[in-house]
């Protein structure tokens, strides 16, 4: 089984994000990771790799980002990374991301894609679910069990009422849910590995590749600040009736 | 200038989701919106009659393959009918069948796609809406251009209070969508299974504060009171906790609420977890560390035990809830 993990890489949870230029951007600290998705969608690769074999590779697709996220796939233990860098990715529309990583793994043949659930920066979850119609390929979105048997794989997810199976013949897309499984943390051995790795690069050019027209953006703001918190003083009885007494009166809201 | 909005249906009606869109989508026809459909697909058509006056038109897609919900057969129905009528945009409730669907549909017929809106205007024939970047970090503003978009946006991002009162007339539309290739082959409903946390308008959650699983009664007691739903925070889900299911974890890699009154209990205000919660309207965190972040993105605090604390706030609303 071939198995092709989607990577993102992303900023830091931590982060600091500043609205800068009076609006017209972002200033993002340049502390760069392996979206947290995308590395259980390592993990679940590389368990298949561990368990039945499976040949794995990682791919990326960034306007000059990706390496961090790739040296890291490859210090957990993924033996090949690809990169797809070029400028006009960036702030790219989903559907262009999609349509490149599309054209690479078919290129270079997969049986099984595994993407994260979403990133952790847009948190749009198109990219994945988009390559697999590109790919005319089924696609399940945000498992938590897989299993792989001969020339398929049987996965779990949770819905709004409970959980359900699903039984997918390969070739197939699915995206990591947490819970599928704790990403490992890199061996040194890996981290040395990774950063002496050669990652090989292709533009969009080289795959032939569309561009559809982002969505235009008008502005960054900053999130609305709420007005400083009032501490309800008192003991615990005190305070408690209090707290009842602003939510009806002031806040009005029970 | 039609604008769609796919439904979802629930047991008795549609998800509060839909509403929200349906009564956005009304408001917007004295800004030159035209058209408001309510698209039905398959089984969520059995409870049409309560869409009524709520729509200019109820479009069901009706066809083989399309109940229950499937990923590719939805797909095929709502593609086939979209690129068809060519809307200027299909709305669509944040949740698990959206993004199983509309990046799909976007990427069959090259439309325009963006998910986790939370605002949407329409002046002078352009839409705008926003959307968080950056976990929440920021605020985009976008400007929709030519062409059909599909967004789905958030739940309680709209207050459904726009009059109903259209007259809706139904139409019902034969769509011939393929069996799905990722066939489900096990279904367990669990029962007992409350408000889905998105949507809900209250919501109770608490963290290791709560010092041990058994505790969590006390915030599922006051979220039942009040209407609501319990959440839990990333470090009890991992920690094993009963009760603590990842279905109700809020936070970056759980759930992204946006409730009319939030409880932190016994929350010491992870950044992941604010990512999760910032857009609640009223706040409120009971912590026994009176410097603990969670303060800061808070509109009101005690400073206390949630453990001796929750209970009195039971008591009190009990009082005043049997006063009135």
């Amino acid at each position: 089984m071939k198995v092709a993990v989607l990577a993102k890489e992303v900023p830091d949870l931590e982060a600091s994000v500043k609205v800068a230029e009076g609006g017209a951007a972002l200033d993002i600290e340049k502390r760069k990771v392996l979206n947290f998705f995308d590395e259980i969608a390592v993990e679940a690769a590389l368990k298949l790799k561990e368990g039945v074999g499976a040949e794995v590779y990682a791919v990326s697709a960034g306007a000059g980002t990706g390496t961090e996220a790739l040296r890291r796939a490859i210090a957990m233990g993924v033996p090949t990374a690809f990169l797809i860098n070029d400028p006009a990715l960036d702030g790219a529309n989903p559907l262009t991301v999609a349509r490149a990583l599309a054209a690479f793994v078919q290129a270079q043949g997969f049986d099984l894609i595994i993407a994260g659930r979403q990133a952790t920066d847009d948190e749009a979850g198109l990219v994945g679910p988009m390559v697999a119609e590109i790919l005319g390929i089924p696609s399940v979105v945000g498992i938590t069990v897989l299993e792989a048997e001969e020339g398929k794989v049987r996965v779990t997810r949770e819905t709004e009422s409970g959980k359900e199976t699903i039984e997918l013949t390969l070739p197939a897309l699915v995206t990591a849910e947490k819970g599928l499984y704790e990403a490992r943390v890199p061996a040194v051995t890996g981290v040395m590995k990774a950063m002496r790795a050669k990652i090989e690069s292709k533009s969009l050019a080289d795959l032939g590749v569309e561009v559809a027209e982002p969505v235009k953006v008008l502005g960054y703001r900053p999130p609305a600040k709420r007005a400083a918190v009032k501490m309800i003083p008192g003991d615990a009885a005190t305070a408690a009736s209090e707290l009842v007494k602003l939510l009806r009166e002031e806040a009005k809201v029970l | 200038m039609s604008i769609w909005i796919v439904c979802e249906g629930t047991l008795d009606g549609y998800r509060s989701t839909t509403y929200e869109l349906l009564s956005q989508a009304r408001k917007m026809k004295a800004d030159g919106g035209e058209e408001v459909v309510a698209v039905v697909v398959g089984d969520d058509a059995a409870n049409k009659d309560r869409l009524s006056g709520l729509a200019d038109k109820v479009l069901v897609l009706a066809g083989p393959n399309l109940s229950p919900y499937e990923t590719d057969p939805w797909v095929d129905a709502i593609a086939s009918a979209v690129g068809e009528a060519a809307p200027k945009l299909v709305c669509f409730g944040e949740g698990q069948r959206t993004r199983d669907v509309l990046p799909r549909i976007a990427a069959r017929l090259a439309l325009t796609a963006v998910t986790s809106a939370v605002g949407l205007k329409l002046e002078n024939g352009v839409f705008t809406l926003n959307r968080p970047v950056q976990g929440g970090k920021a605020y985009a503003s976008l400007e929709l251009g030519e062409g059909t978009a599909l967004v789905a946006f958030r739940p309680n991002s709209f207050v459904a209070d726009a009059p109903a009162g259209l007259a809706t007339s139904v139409e019902e539309k034969a769509v011939a969508p393929g069996a799905s290739r990722a066939p489900v082959v096990d279904r367990v409903v669990e029962a007992g299974r409350r408000v889905d946390i998105t949507e809900a308008q209250v919501i109770v959650c608490g963290g290791r504060g709560m010092k041990s699983a058994d505790n969590l009664k006390l915030l599922d007691e006051l979220a039942q009171l009040l209407g609501g739903t319990y959440g839990v925070t990333r470090a009890i889900v991992d920690a094993g906790w009963e009760g603590a299911d990842h279905s109700i974890q809020v936070g970056k890699s759980g759930k992204t609420v946006s409730p009319g009154l939030y409880f932190a209990c016994g929350i010491s205000g992870a950044t992941h977890h604010i990512m999760g919660m910032d857009t609640a309207k009223v706040v409120v965190t009971i912590n026994t560390d009176p410097s603990a972040i969670m303060f800061e993105y808070s509109d009101y605090g005690i400073a206390g035990d949630a453990l001796e604390v929750l209970p009195l706030v039971i008591e009190e609303i009990r009082k005043v809830k049997g006063a009135a």
